[in-house]
C-alpha cells in the first residue's frame, strides 16, 4: 500500500503577543490509501493541530516551520500557492469537525451549504447541485432528504447536523476525509451510529480517513493503524492490533489501562505515573460495604419547569418525572443518562438549588424539601456537591485559600481564622495538592487540579453525603483515573455516601453499588451494575451498553 | 503537577497592570490621561488657570505667534463703546433671556481694570480672556462632569442590572419594563424634558449653579446601557457552577450577588464605565452649547465651542482650535486606554 | 408595546407633575393676580385630583388634541405635523447613508485585518470620534458654506425636492461623516467576531476563497448584530438631526422643542416627546420583523 499523504517532521508554533508556544514538535506519519489512520492523544497533544496542518486550516497565529512537509501526489501542501490549495480543499481532501452545531452556517439552509461545495468544484448548476445534495443527504441517512434541503441547521438534531457535515465532506468523492473528534459532542448512542456511517462510507468510496480522537476504545473499533501523540510528539505508531495487543510505549500502555474496565473492579485504577515510573499495576479488588440504613432517601422526586410562551400563556416541561433511590453510608448510587435525561436536575433538587415540584428528599429522616431556609442551613453542611466543569466551578477572582475558608466561616467551623486556614492547608494536602496553592488563583491550575480543589471545598464543611455531578467528564482520560481514585479513597476513609451522576456507563459501573438509568426524566431501569451490564432489561439500557467503545472487541466491519 | 506552580501568584488586578504595561499604546495613553489628571488637580487647587475669567487681553487678542495680525475687532470695539445700540433681537434670539443675567454676572466679575495686553499665548476671546487658561479650566469642568455622571450612571445601571439579572422573575419583568420605557424615549428628548422641568420647576433654584443639573440629566438618561450589560452578565453567572457551589455552601443571595459575582463582572463594568465617560463628555459639550449644560459662570469645552461659531466667521479660530485639541487629545488617549483595558481584560487572550 | 407606551406616558406625566413648574404660573406670567392664576388653573384642570389630570393627559394624547402652544398660540398638533417632515427629510437619509458607507468600509478593513491599512483606519476612527460633533458642524458649515460656497449656509423651502437637493445635503453629509467612524469600528468588530467562528473554517475546508467566504457566509451572519445596532441607533440619530436643525435653521421638531425648552412651553415638549417615542417603538417593531428575515433562528410569534 502506498502512502496517500505523508507528513514529515511537522513543527507548528502558536505566536501570541508575549510568547511563542511550540504545539507540534516534529511529527511524522503516513496515511495509506484506502484505510483509516487514527491520531490519538489527550488535550494538548497536538493531534488536531497536526491534522489541520494538512489543509492549512490553522488559527491565524499559527506558524508552520519551513522545513516541515506534507506530501500529497508529489506536491508539498505546505508550500503550494493558495489557489491550488483551494482546488484541493473540499474536492480531494475534506474535513468534518467536532462541533456540528457551530460548524454549519446558521443562516444558510442545509441544501445551500451542501450544494455550494458541488457548484464550486464540479461547476454544477444550482438545480443539479440541489438534486445531488438530496441524494447525498439520503446516502448519509437523513430521512426525507428533499424536505430537509430547506431546513436550517438549528432545526436538526446534533447527530443529523454531523451527518450533513459528512455529506458535504464526501460530496466530491475526496481521497482523504479528516475527521476531527466527529462524535465527541454527540450522545453515546448517536456516537455509535455516526461512527458506523463513517466506516461504511469509507469502504464504499474507497477513500482514506484520518480519524482524530481522545478515546482509544473508539479508535480500536475503527482504525487500521494508530498514531499515539503526547505533548506534540509521536509516542508510538503501528497497526491497530499491535498497538492494542503489544503496546511498546509506557504512555500507550497507560492510556489503554486507565479507563475503567467492564470486567474488573480493582481497588485503585492504574494511572500514568504507574507506567511511566514502572511501578506495579494495582490489581487488588475493591471491597464495598453492604447496604444499611439509608442516609439519604429520595422518594418520587418530580420537577416541572414552566416556560413562558407569551405574556400570559405558559406551558410546562417535565424535567424529572418520578425518581426514587436510597443510599447508605460508604456506598454509592450511580445515575446514568444522556443529555436531557434530567440527571443533573435530580442533583440540583437534592441540594435544593432548584425547588422540587413534588416528592421527598429524606436526610436522616428529615424531609429537606419542606425545610425552612434557616433550618436548611444546618443540612447544607452535611450534604455537598462537586460539579462537572472545573473551569466554571471555582470563582476565578478568588484565591484558593479564600475559596476553601469561606464555607467554614459560613458554618462557623474552626475556632478562628488561623484554625480555618490551617484546616484549609490540610484539605489541600488531603486531595494531593501542595500547600502553597493557598495563595494562588484558579487559572494557574489544570483541570484535574481544579477538580481536586472543588472536592476539597466540598469537604471543608465535613459533609456526610457528596453529590458528584459528572465530576470527571470534562477531564482527560488519564486525569479521570486519578480523580476517581481520590474519590474512592475519600469514601473509604471518611465513610461518605455518594450520588454519582455521569453519562459514562463504564465510569458509573466502576464507582456505583446501585445504578439508575434515566431517560427523559424517568428511571427506565435500576439494579446492581453487574446485572445491568450482564442482562439489560430495557431496550434503551441495552443500546447504552452496546454503545460503550470496546476497542478491538467492538470492531466495525 | 508542580510545573504550573513555579510562577508567582498574582491576582486579576496585578495581572491587568502588568498586561497594560506591556502594551505600548496603552502605556502612552495612560501617560496622557495621567497628565490631564495632574493638570486638573492643579487647576482645582488654583495653581493653574485660576484667573481664567479675568480679562487680561484686548478683545480677541491675537495668539503670541500671530502677534502682527491686525485686530480690527479690538479697535472697533474701543471706538463703539458708549455709542450705538445693538438692535433688539430678543424675540427671535433663543438666548435672549440669558443676556441680562450674563451682563449682570460679567459686571460682577469685572472688578478691577488693568493694563490689557495685545497678545496672549494662545489668543483671547471676545472679552479678552486667555483662551489657554479657559481650555485648562474647561478641561477640569468637562472631565469632572463626564466622570461624575458616568459614576452615577454606573451605580444606577449596575444595581438595577444586578438585581434584574440575579433575581429574575417579576423583579426582572418590572425592571425590563422600566428599561424599555427609558429607551423608547429618544435620549435627546428625555434630556430636553429633564432640562425643562429642572430649570423651570420648584427645584430650579437648587440646580441654578454648579454641574449637578448636567450630571443628573446625563446619569438619568445614560444608565440603560450599563443596566443591559450587567443584567446579561448576571444572568450568565447566576447559574455558573461557582455560584451554585456558593449557594450549596449556604451563602446568602446578597453575598452571592456582590461578593461572588460582582468581582467577576467588574471588568465589563469598568470598560463600560470608561466608554460612558467618553460619551458623556461629548454630550456635555453639546448640552453646554445648547445652554442646557454647565452654568454661564463656568467654562467647559462646550461653552468654548458655543462661542467659536461666531468667532470663526470673523477669522478668530484659536478658541475653536484650543477646545478641539484639548478635547480630542484627551478623548483619543482615553479611548485607546479603554481599548487596551478591554484587551488586557479579555479572558480569551489570557 | 402597550405597557411600554403606558410607562412613557406615566414617566412624562410624573416628571412634569413632580418636578416641573406650575403651568398656571408660567402661563400667567410674573405679574398675574391670584384670580387670574386660579382661572387658568381651573381651565387646565389643575384643581382636579391627580388621576383626573392623568386622564386629561391621556385623552390629549389619544385624541391628538393638546390645545395651543403657550407661547406662539399655534395648535400643538399643527406644530408637530408641520415640523415632522423636515426632521424626517434629514434623519432617514442620514441613517441610510451611514449604513451604506460603514458596512462596506468595515468589511474591507475586516478583510485586511491586522495590516497597516486596518490599523491606520482604526486609529483614524478613534481620532475622528474624539472630535465633537459641534466642531464638524461649525467647521463644515464655515468651510463648505461660507468659504467655498458649495452649499447654502442655511435655509429651507416648502418643496421637498428642493430641500433634499439644496438645503439637506450639507447637514446630511456632515452627520453621516460623524457617524461613519464609530459605526465602522463597531461593524468591523462584528465581522471579526464572525470570521473566528467554526463555520468559516468549514467554508475554508470546502475550498472557498476568502472574499467569497466574507460575501457568502460572514456578511449574512454579521448583519444580525448590524440590524440590532441600527435599530438601537435610531433614537440617537435625533440628537444629530436636532443639532443640525438648530445650526442650519431647519424648521424641524428639534428646533421646535429646543425653542420650547427655552420658553418652558410644556405642551409642545410633552407632545413631541410622546409622539417621537411612539415613532421609535414602531421602528423597533419593524426592526424585529426585519430580524426574522436576517436570522432564521428567530421565529416571530
Amino acid at each position: 500500500m502506498s502512502a496517500l499523504v505523508a507528513v514529515r517532521d511537522l513543527k507548528v508554533s502558536f505566536v501570541t503577543r508575549q510568547s511563542a508556544v511550540e504545539a507540534v514538535r516534529g511529527v511524522s506519519f503516513e496515511i495509506p490509501e484506502d484505510s483509516t489512520l487514527a491520531l490519538v492523544g489527550e488535550s494538548g497533544s497536538g493531534k488536531t493541530v497536526s491534522a489541520m496542518s494538512i489543509l492549512r486550516l490553522l488559527p491565524e497565529n499559527a506558524v508552520i516551520d519551513r522545513a516541515s512537509r506534507v506530501e500529497y501526489g508529489g506536491e508539498n501542501l505546505l508550500g503550494v500557492p493558495a489557489p491550488r490549495l483551494r482546488e484541493l480543499r473540499g474536492r480531494e481532501i475534506s474535513a468534518v469537525f467536532q462541533e456540528p452545531m457551530t460548524s454549519l452556517n446558521p443562516v444558510l439552509t442545509v441544501g445551500e451549504q451542501v450544494a455550494e461545495v458541488l457548484r464550486l468544484h464540479r461547476g454544477m448548476s444550482a438545480r443539479q447541485a440541489l438534486e445531488r445534495s438530496a441524494e447525498l443527504l439520503n446516502e448519509v441517512g437523513i430521512p426525507e432528504p428533499r424536505a430537509r434541503l430547506r431546513a436550517y441547521p438549528h432545526e436538526l438534531s446534533g447527530g443529523q447536523q454531523q451527518r450533513v457535515m459528512i455529506a458535504m465532506a464526501i460530496a466530491n468523492e475526496p481521497k482523504l476525509l479528516i475527521a476531527d473528534e466527529p462524535t465527541t459532542a454527540l450522545d453515546v448512542t448517536v456516537q455509535r451510529q455516526v461512527l458506523e456511517l463513517i466506516a461504511r462510507l469509507r469502504e464504499r468510496h474507497r477513500m482514506s480517513v484520518l480519524f482524530i480522537s481522545h478515546d482509544l476504545g473508539l479508535v480500536g473499533e475503527l482504525a487500521d493503524a494508530v498514531v499515539v501523540m503526547r505533548d506534540g510528539v509521536v509516542r508510538e505508531s503501528g497497526p491497530v492490533e499491535r498497538i492494542f495487543r503489544a503496546p511498546q510505549d509506557p504512555y500507550t500502555r497507560a492510556l489503554l489501562a486507565c479507563r475503567p474496565r467492564l470486567d474488573a473492579r480493582p481497588r485503585r485504577l492504574p494511572v500514568i505515573e504507574d507506567f511511566m515510573r514502572g511501578q506495579p499495576i494495582p490489581s487488588e479488588p475493591l471491597e464495598r460495604p453492604d447496604a444499611a440504613e439509608p442516609l439519604v432517601e429520595a422518594r418520587h422526586l418530580r420537577k416541572e419547569f414552566r416556560l413562558r410562551t407569551g405574556l400570559w400563556a405558559s406551558r410546562s416541561l417535565l424535567a424529572v418525572g418520578d425518581v426514587s433511590f436510597a443510599v447508605s453510608r460508604g456506598r454509592t448510587v450511580g445515575v446514568v443518562g444522556e443529555s436531557g435525561s434530567g440527571k443533573t436536575t435530580v442533583a440540583l433538587l437534592l441540594m435544593r438549588l432548584l425547588q422540587a415540584s413534588g416528592g421527598e428528599a429524606r436526610f436522616d429522616g428529615t424531609d429537606l424539601l419542606k425545610l425552612k431556609p434557616s433550618a436548611m442551613m444546618g443540612f447544607r453542611r452535611r450534604i455537598q456537591i462537586v460539579f462537572q466543569n472545573p473551569y466554571a466551578s471555582l470563582n476565578p477572582r478568588r484565591s484558593i485559600g479564600r475559596t476553601l475558608v469561606e464555607p467554614m466561616r459560613i458554618h462557623g467551623l474552626g475556632a478562628g481564622e488561623d484554625e480555618r486556614y490551617r484546616r484549609a492547608r490540610q484539605l489541600l494536602q488531603r486531595v494531593g495538592l501542595p500547600e502553597d496553592a493557598m495563595q494562588r488563583y484558579p487559572h494557574e491550575f489544570s483541570g484535574g487540579q481544579r477538580q481536586r480543589i472543588a472536592i476539597a471545598r466540598a469537604l471543608a464543611v465535613e459533609p456526610e453525603v457528596l453529590i458528584c455531578d459528572e465530576p470527571v467528564s470534562a477531564l482527560d482520560v488519564s486525569v479521570q483515573a486519578t480523580v476517581l481514585n481520590l474519590l474512592l479513597e475519600l469514601q473509604e476513609s471518611l465513610g461518605l455516601a455518594y450520588v454519582f451522576i455521569s453519562h459514562d456507563l463504564a465510569v458509573v459501573k466502576y464507582m456505583a453499588d446501585e445504578v439508575l438509568v434515566m431517560r427523559s426524566g424517568e428511571v427506565v431501569e435500576r439494579g446492581t451494575p453487574e446485572a445491568i451490564f450482564r442482562s439489560p432489561q430495557h431496550e434503551y439500557t441495552r443500546k447504552l451498553v452496546e454503545a460503550i467503545p470496546r476497542g478491538l472487541e467492538g470492531r466495525l466491519h | 503537577m508542580a510545573a504550573v506552580l513555579d510562577v508567582t501568584p498574582e491576582s486579576a488586578w496585578t495581572a491587568l497592570l502588568r498586561r497594560l504595561q506591556q502594551d505600548r499604546v496603552g502605556a502612552v495613553s495612560l501617560g496622557i490621561v495621567a497628565a490631564y489628571l495632574v493638570m486638573i488637580f492643579f487647576a482645582m487647587a488654583g495653581w493653574l488657570a485660576g484667573g481664567w475669567s479675568e480679562e487680561v487681553g484686548v478683545p480677541y487678542a491675537n495668539p503670541a505667534f500671530l502677534g502682527e495680525r491686525p485686530n480690527l475687532e479690538a479697535a472697533l470695539q474701543k471706538r463703539s463703546e458708549h455709542k450705538g445700540r445693538v438692535p433688539d433681537l430678543r424675540d427671535i434670539d433663543p438666548l435672549a433671556p440669558k443676556y441680562e443675567e450674563w451682563a449682570k454676572r460679567t459686571g460682577e466679575l469685572k472688578s478691577t481694570q488693568r493694563e490689557r495686553s495685545l497678545t496672549l499665548p494662545w489668543g483671547g476671546d471676545r472679552w479678552g480672556r486667555d483662551v489657554l487658561d479657559k481650555a485648562i479650566k474647561g478641561s477640569q469642568v468637562s472631565i469632572a462632569v463626564g466622570v461624575v455622571a458616568a459614576l452615577c450612571a454606573t451605580l444606577i445601571g449596575t444595581l438595577l442590572g444586578a438585581t434584574a439579572g440575579f433575581y429574575g422573575g417579576w423583579i426582572n419583568d418590572f425592571l425590563e419594563w422600566l428599561y424599555n420605557v427609558f429607551t423608547s424615549i429618544p435620549g435627546i428628548l428625555l434630556v430636553f424634558t429633564l432640562a425643562a422641568v429642572l430649570r423651570s420647576g420648584p427645584l430650579a433654584a437648587v440646580f441654578a449653579s454648579g454641574i449637578w443639573t448636567v450630571v443628573i440629566i446625563l446619569s438619568v438618561t445614560g444608565w440603560t446601557g450599563m443596566y443591559r450589560l450587567v443584567r446579561a452578565e448576571y444572568m450568565k453567572h447566576r447559574s455558573r457552577e461557582y455560584v451554585l457551589a456558593a449557594q450549596a455552601m449556604g451563602a446568602s443571595g446578597l453575598s452571592r450577588m456582590f461578593v461572588h459575582i460582582l468581582p467577576n463582572v467588574s471588568h465589563v463594568v469598568l470598560v463600560q464605565l470608561s466608554l460612558l465617560v467618553v460619551a458623556f463628555i461629548k454630550v456635555e459639550v453639546i448640552l453646554s452649547f445648547l445652554g442646557l449644560g454647565v452654568p454661564v459662570d463656568m467654562v467647559s469645552w462646550g461653552t468654548m465651542l458655543s462661542e467659536a461659531q461666531t468667532e470663526l466667521v470673523i477669522g478668530k479660530w484659536w478658541q475653536l482650535a484650543a477646545a478641539t485639541l484639548f478635547m480630542a487629545i484627551f478623548l483619543t488617549a482615553f479611548s485607546m486606554l479603554t481599548d487596551s483595558l478591554r484587551d488586557a481584560l479579555d479572558p480569551r487572550l489570557r | 408595546m402597550v405597557p411600554t407606551l403606558a410607562g412613557v406616558v406615566l414617566l412624562i406625566f410624573i416628571l412634569f407633575k413632580l418636578f416641573g413648574g406650575d403651568p398656571a404660573q408660567i402661563l400667567a406670567g410674573q405679574v398675574a393676580s391670584q384670580e387670574q392664576i386660579d382661572a387658568i388653573r381651573h381651565e387646565l384642570g389643575l384643581d382636579q385630583p391627580w388621576y383626573v389630570q392623568l386622564g386629561i393627559f391621556v385623552r390629549e394624547i389619544l385624541t391628538f388634541d393638546w390645545g395651543k402652544s403657550w407661547i406662539t398660540r399655534e395648535q400643538v398638533s399643527t406644530i408637530f405635523l408641520t415640523r415632522l417632515p423636515a426632521t424626517l427629510t434629514i434623519t432617514i437619509p442620514i441613517l441610510l447613508l451611514e449604513a451604506a458607507m460603514a458596512i462596506p468600509t468595515a468589511m474591507l478593513v475586516a478583510y485586511y485585518r491586522g495590516t497597516l491599512l486596518d490599523r491606520s483606519v482604526m486609529a483614524l476612527c478613534v481620532a475622528a470620534m474624539s472630535i465633537s460633533f459641534l466642531v464638524y458642524i461649525i467647521v463644515g458649515q464655515y468651510l463648505f458654506g461660507f468659504e467655498l460656497g458649495w452649499f447654502p449656509v442655511q435655509g429651507w423651502s416648502d418643496s421637498f425636492w428642493k430641500n433634499l437637493v439644496t438645503y439637506a445635503p450639507l447637514p446630511i453629509l456632515l452627520a453621516a461623516l460623524v457617524g461613519l467612524a464609530p459605526q465602522t469600528r463597531l461593524y468591523r468588530s462584528f465581522f471579526l467576531d464572525e470570521t473566528k467562528s467554526d463555520y468559516v473554517r468549514t467554508a475554508r475546508a470546502k475550498g472557498l476563497s476568502e472574499p467569497s467566504i466574507l460575501r457568502k457566509h460572514v456578511l449574512r451572519n454579521a448583519l444580525v448584530p448590524v440590524v440590532t445596532n441600527i435599530s438601537l441607533l435610531i433614537p440617537g440619530v435625533f440628537v444629530g438631526s436636532f443639532l443640525l436643525e438648530i445650526f442650519f435653521s431647519i424648521p424641524g421638531l428639534g428646533r421646535e422643542i429646543y425653542l420650547a425648552v427655552n420658553r418652558s412651553d410644556y405642551p409642545v415638549i410633552q407632545a413631541v416627546t410622546i409622539y417621537l417615542s411612539v415613532l421609535t417603538m414602531l421602528i423597533n417593531l419593524a426592526a424585529d420583523v426585519l430580524y426574522s428575515f436576517v436570522d432564521p433562528r428567530i421565529q416571530l410569534r
